[in-house]
Protein backbone atom coordinates (compact mmCIF):
# COMPACT_ATOMS: atom_id res chain seq x y z
CA UNK A 1 0.00 0.00 0.00
CA UNK A 2 0.94 3.27 -0.82
CA UNK A 3 2.26 5.38 2.23
CA UNK A 4 0.73 8.80 0.90
CA UNK A 5 -2.46 6.94 1.37
CA UNK A 6 -1.95 6.26 4.93
CA UNK A 7 -1.20 9.79 5.99
CA UNK A 8 -4.57 11.82 6.34
CA UNK A 9 -6.20 9.09 8.42
CA UNK A 10 -3.01 8.78 10.36
CA UNK A 11 -3.25 12.85 11.03
CA UNK A 12 -6.85 12.75 11.03
CA UNK A 13 -6.37 10.24 13.99
CA UNK A 14 -3.58 12.33 15.74
CA UNK A 15 -5.86 15.42 16.09
CA UNK A 16 -8.62 13.40 17.14
CA UNK A 17 -6.72 11.83 19.91
CA UNK A 18 -5.32 15.42 20.96
CA UNK A 19 -8.57 16.71 21.21
CA UNK A 20 -10.00 13.62 23.42
CA UNK A 21 -6.97 13.29 25.60
CA UNK A 22 -7.35 17.31 26.17
CA UNK A 23 -11.18 16.90 27.02
CA UNK A 24 -10.23 13.41 29.20
CA UNK A 25 -7.26 15.85 30.69
CA UNK A 26 -9.35 18.76 31.45
CA UNK A 27 -11.67 16.51 33.48
CA UNK A 28 -9.47 14.74 35.49
CA UNK A 29 -9.90 15.57 38.89
CA UNK A 30 -13.06 17.14 38.89
CA UNK A 31 -16.75 15.63 39.99
CA UNK A 32 -17.33 15.72 36.06
CA UNK A 33 -14.81 12.56 35.36
CA UNK A 34 -17.57 10.68 36.81
CA UNK A 35 -20.26 11.27 34.10
CA UNK A 36 -17.62 11.11 31.50
CA UNK A 37 -16.56 7.55 32.63
CA UNK A 38 -20.22 6.94 32.03
CA UNK A 39 -20.11 8.42 28.62
CA UNK A 40 -17.11 6.43 27.70
CA UNK A 41 -19.00 2.96 28.78
CA UNK A 42 -22.01 4.00 26.77
CA UNK A 43 -19.99 4.50 24.02
CA UNK A 44 -17.89 1.14 23.93
CA UNK A 45 -21.80 -0.55 24.80
CA UNK A 46 -22.94 1.45 21.61
CA UNK A 47 -19.94 0.28 19.22
CA UNK A 48 -20.58 -3.18 20.60
CA UNK A 49 -24.32 -3.71 20.39
CA UNK A 50 -23.58 -2.28 16.51
CA UNK A 51 -21.05 -4.74 16.06
CA UNK A 52 -23.04 -7.76 17.09
CA UNK A 53 -26.27 -6.53 15.54
CA UNK A 54 -28.14 -5.89 18.55
CA UNK A 55 -30.71 -3.28 16.37
CA UNK A 56 -33.02 -2.61 19.24
CA UNK A 57 -30.08 -1.87 21.72
CA UNK A 58 -28.25 0.38 19.16
CA UNK A 59 -31.77 1.88 18.31
CA UNK A 60 -31.93 3.43 21.67
CA UNK A 61 -28.32 3.61 22.24
CA UNK A 62 -28.25 6.03 18.86
CA UNK A 63 -31.50 8.00 19.87
CA UNK A 64 -30.10 8.62 23.89
CA UNK A 65 -26.78 9.74 22.28
CA UNK A 66 -28.77 12.47 19.89
CA UNK A 67 -30.41 13.86 23.39
CA UNK A 68 -26.83 13.93 25.24
CA UNK A 69 -25.82 15.97 23.13
CA UNK A 70 -28.22 18.86 24.62
CA UNK A 71 -28.00 17.07 27.77
CA UNK A 72 -24.25 17.53 27.94
CA UNK A 73 -24.07 21.17 26.61
CA UNK A 74 -26.39 21.96 29.51
CA UNK A 75 -24.73 20.10 32.10
CA UNK A 76 -21.26 21.19 31.10
CA UNK A 77 -22.03 24.74 30.14
CA UNK A 78 -20.02 26.00 33.41
CA UNK A 79 -16.60 23.63 32.42
CA UNK A 80 -17.15 23.81 28.20
CA UNK A 81 -17.06 27.82 28.82
CA UNK A 82 -13.62 27.84 30.99
CA UNK A 83 -12.12 25.00 29.02
CA UNK A 84 -12.76 27.11 25.81
CA UNK A 85 -10.87 30.43 27.68
CA UNK A 86 -7.79 28.41 28.83
CA UNK A 87 -7.97 26.31 25.48
CA UNK A 88 -6.71 29.76 23.92
CA UNK A 89 -4.19 31.05 26.65
CA UNK A 90 -2.17 27.76 27.46
CA UNK A 91 0.93 27.93 27.58
CA UNK A 92 2.87 25.87 25.84
CA UNK A 93 6.33 26.34 27.10
CA UNK A 94 5.65 27.28 30.83
CA UNK A 95 8.09 27.48 33.83
CA UNK A 96 8.68 25.32 37.17
CA UNK A 97 10.23 26.46 40.33
CA UNK A 98 13.76 25.28 41.60
CA UNK A 99 13.12 23.44 45.01
CA UNK A 100 14.30 26.30 47.47
CA UNK A 101 12.24 29.04 45.27
CA UNK A 102 9.25 26.99 46.11
CA UNK A 103 10.09 26.24 50.07
CA UNK A 104 10.42 30.01 50.23
CA UNK A 105 7.13 30.65 48.36
CA UNK A 106 5.71 28.66 50.68
CA UNK A 107 7.08 29.94 53.88
CA UNK A 108 5.92 33.46 52.98
CA UNK A 109 2.64 32.37 52.05
CA UNK A 110 2.07 30.28 55.19
CA UNK A 111 3.84 32.83 57.50
CA UNK A 112 1.37 35.75 55.94
CA UNK A 113 -1.52 33.11 56.75
CA UNK A 114 -0.60 32.89 60.64
CA UNK A 115 0.08 36.63 60.81
CA UNK A 116 -3.68 37.12 59.36
CA UNK A 117 -5.18 34.55 61.30
CA UNK A 118 -3.62 36.16 64.69
CA UNK A 119 -4.66 39.25 64.10
CA UNK A 120 -8.04 37.68 63.08
CA UNK A 121 -8.48 38.70 59.26
CA UNK A 122 -9.83 36.09 57.15
CA UNK A 123 -8.00 34.99 53.54
CA UNK A 124 -8.13 32.64 50.67
CA UNK A 125 -5.15 32.06 48.82
CA UNK A 126 -5.10 29.67 46.16
CA UNK A 127 -1.41 27.79 44.96
CA UNK A 128 -1.69 26.73 41.13
CA UNK A 129 -0.38 23.34 40.49
CA UNK A 130 -0.59 21.84 36.69
CA UNK A 131 -4.60 22.85 36.06
CA UNK A 132 -3.82 26.76 35.22
CA UNK A 133 -5.95 29.00 37.56
CA UNK A 134 -5.94 31.72 34.53
CA UNK A 135 -10.30 31.48 34.28
CA UNK A 136 -10.18 32.50 37.85
CA UNK A 137 -7.42 35.45 37.81
CA UNK A 138 -9.78 36.96 35.26
CA UNK A 139 -12.73 37.76 37.80
CA UNK A 140 -9.96 39.79 40.06
CA UNK A 141 -7.70 42.09 39.45
CA UNK A 142 -4.22 41.37 37.87
CA UNK A 143 -1.18 42.30 40.01
CA UNK A 144 1.72 39.88 39.18
CA UNK A 145 4.24 40.48 42.25
CA UNK A 146 6.82 38.55 44.20
CA UNK A 147 5.42 36.84 47.28
CA UNK A 148 6.21 38.71 50.01
CA UNK A 149 4.48 38.41 53.48
CA UNK A 150 4.11 42.04 53.40
CA UNK A 151 2.24 42.33 49.93
CA UNK A 152 -0.48 39.07 51.19
CA UNK A 153 -1.18 40.95 54.67
CA UNK A 154 -1.76 44.43 52.83
CA UNK A 155 -4.28 42.66 50.02
CA UNK A 156 -6.17 40.99 52.87
CA UNK A 157 -6.32 44.39 55.46
CA UNK A 158 -9.73 44.22 55.67
CA UNK A 159 -11.09 47.93 53.70
CA UNK A 160 -8.65 47.23 50.74
CA UNK A 161 -10.19 46.89 47.55
CA UNK A 162 -9.19 43.38 46.92
CA UNK A 163 -9.71 41.68 50.18
CA UNK A 164 -12.77 40.09 49.44
CA UNK A 165 -11.91 37.37 47.28
CA UNK A 166 -9.18 34.76 46.74
CA UNK A 167 -5.82 35.74 45.97
CA UNK A 168 -3.96 33.29 42.82
CA UNK A 169 -0.65 32.41 42.91
CA UNK A 170 0.98 31.48 39.75
CA UNK A 171 4.04 30.68 38.71
CA UNK A 172 5.54 31.58 41.68
CA UNK A 173 4.26 34.98 41.56
CA UNK A 174 1.09 36.79 43.52
CA UNK A 175 -0.85 36.86 39.66
CA UNK A 176 -4.26 38.20 41.03
CA UNK A 177 -6.46 39.27 43.99
CA UNK A 178 -9.80 39.69 44.33
CA UNK A 179 -10.94 36.51 42.62
CA UNK A 180 -13.91 34.82 42.58
CA UNK A 181 -14.23 30.90 43.04
CA UNK A 182 -16.36 28.36 42.54
CA UNK A 183 -18.72 27.62 45.60
CA UNK A 184 -18.46 23.56 46.23
CA UNK A 185 -22.11 22.21 46.42
CA UNK A 186 -21.21 19.53 48.87
CA UNK A 187 -23.80 19.18 51.68
CA UNK A 188 -21.21 17.55 54.11
CA UNK A 189 -19.38 20.51 55.20
CA UNK A 190 -20.27 21.71 58.43
CA UNK A 191 -22.44 24.75 58.66
CA UNK A 192 -19.86 26.27 60.57
CA UNK A 193 -18.25 26.96 57.71
CA UNK A 194 -19.07 30.44 55.53
CA UNK A 195 -18.58 31.28 51.80
CA UNK A 196 -14.55 31.18 52.19
CA UNK A 197 -14.14 27.72 52.82
CA UNK A 198 -17.10 26.82 50.43
CA UNK A 199 -15.01 28.22 48.11
CA UNK A 200 -11.71 26.91 48.90
CA UNK A 201 -13.33 23.82 48.59
CA UNK A 202 -15.32 24.35 45.41
CA UNK A 203 -11.78 25.10 43.73
CA UNK A 204 -10.39 22.18 45.30
CA UNK A 205 -12.73 20.28 43.58
CA UNK A 206 -12.59 22.01 40.42
CA UNK A 207 -9.11 22.28 40.15
CA UNK A 208 -5.65 20.60 41.07
CA UNK A 209 -4.92 23.66 43.55
CA UNK A 210 -3.59 23.94 46.87
CA UNK A 211 -6.22 26.47 48.69
CA UNK A 212 -5.28 28.38 52.50
CA UNK A 213 -7.91 29.76 53.92
CA UNK A 214 -7.64 31.39 57.23
CA UNK A 215 -10.77 31.98 59.64
CA UNK A 216 -11.28 35.36 60.87
CA UNK A 217 -13.91 34.33 63.23
CA UNK A 218 -11.93 31.02 64.77
CA UNK A 219 -8.61 32.44 63.72
CA UNK A 220 -7.36 29.01 62.59
CA UNK A 221 -5.65 27.78 58.82
CA UNK A 222 -7.48 25.15 56.95
CA UNK A 223 -6.50 24.19 53.36
CA UNK A 224 -8.09 22.37 50.86
CA UNK A 225 -6.87 19.81 48.55
CA UNK A 226 -8.30 17.25 45.96
CA UNK A 227 -11.68 18.38 47.64
CA UNK A 228 -11.16 17.69 51.37
CA UNK A 229 -10.51 20.57 53.57
CA UNK A 230 -8.04 20.00 56.13
CA UNK A 231 -9.45 21.75 59.27
CA UNK A 232 -7.23 23.70 61.52
CA UNK A 233 -3.76 22.95 61.10
CA UNK A 234 -0.94 24.59 62.67
CA UNK A 235 1.49 26.56 60.42
CA UNK A 236 4.53 24.42 61.13
CA UNK A 237 2.62 20.75 59.95
CA UNK A 238 0.42 23.31 57.29
CA UNK A 239 3.86 23.60 55.78
CA UNK A 240 5.39 19.99 55.80
CA UNK A 241 1.79 19.26 54.25
CA UNK A 242 1.42 21.40 51.17
CA UNK A 243 5.49 20.51 50.42
CA UNK A 244 4.57 16.47 50.74
CA UNK A 245 1.75 17.22 48.09
CA UNK A 246 3.90 18.87 45.93
CA UNK A 247 6.41 16.58 46.38
CA UNK A 248 4.13 13.34 46.07
CA UNK A 249 2.76 14.89 42.57
CA UNK A 250 6.28 15.61 41.20
CA UNK A 251 7.16 11.81 41.85
CA UNK A 252 4.29 10.99 40.25
CA UNK A 253 4.81 12.70 37.53
CA UNK B 1 13.09 35.16 42.38
CA UNK B 2 14.02 33.74 38.91
CA UNK B 3 12.20 30.95 37.60
CA UNK B 4 14.39 27.69 35.84
CA UNK B 5 13.22 27.05 32.29
CA UNK B 6 12.34 22.99 31.59
CA UNK B 7 14.93 21.58 29.39
CA UNK B 8 13.43 20.17 26.25
CA UNK B 9 14.30 16.72 27.62
CA UNK B 10 12.11 16.72 30.73
CA UNK B 11 9.29 17.99 28.56
CA UNK B 12 9.81 14.93 26.29
CA UNK B 13 9.92 12.20 29.32
CA UNK B 14 7.38 14.18 31.07
CA UNK B 15 4.89 14.10 28.24
CA UNK B 16 5.28 10.18 28.69
CA UNK B 17 5.00 9.44 32.07
CA UNK B 18 2.15 12.43 32.51
CA UNK B 19 -1.05 10.31 32.51
CA UNK B 20 -0.38 7.44 30.47
CA UNK B 21 -3.03 5.34 30.88
CA UNK B 22 -5.19 8.49 29.73
CA UNK B 23 -3.20 8.85 26.84
CA UNK B 24 -3.93 5.29 25.90
CA UNK B 25 -7.55 5.25 26.27
CA UNK B 26 -8.00 8.44 24.47
CA UNK B 27 -6.12 6.96 21.49
CA UNK B 28 -8.41 3.63 21.56
CA UNK B 29 -11.60 6.30 21.36
CA UNK B 30 -9.76 8.18 18.64
CA UNK B 31 -8.91 5.30 17.01
CA UNK B 32 -12.84 3.82 17.74
CA UNK B 33 -13.98 7.17 16.68
CA UNK B 34 -12.24 7.39 13.60
CA UNK B 35 -13.24 4.04 12.28
CA UNK B 36 -16.95 4.63 13.36
CA UNK B 37 -17.36 7.98 11.16
CA UNK B 38 -15.24 6.25 8.66
CA UNK B 39 -18.14 3.42 8.57
CA UNK B 40 -21.03 6.12 8.93
CA UNK B 41 -19.39 8.06 5.69
CA UNK B 42 -19.27 4.99 3.33
CA UNK B 43 -22.58 3.92 4.29
CA UNK B 44 -23.83 7.24 2.68
CA UNK B 45 -21.23 6.75 -0.36
CA UNK B 46 -19.89 10.61 -0.24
Amino acid sequence: MNIFVLWKPAIEILILWFVIYHIMLFFEGTRAIQVLRGIVILLLAFFVFQNMGFLILDWLLTKLFAISVIAILIIFHPEIRQGLARLGKRHLFGTVLREEELDFILSQIVKASEILSRDKIGALIAIQREDSLTPYTESGVIIDAKVSIELIQTIFTPGSMLHDGGLVVQHGRIMAGGCLFPLTASQDLSRIFGTRHRAALGLSEETDAIVIVVSEERQDMSFAYQGRLHQDVSPGEMLTRIKDIIKIKKENE
Amino acid sequence: MNKAKISVFYRISHWFTYHPWLKVISFLLAVLVWFYVRGEISKFNY
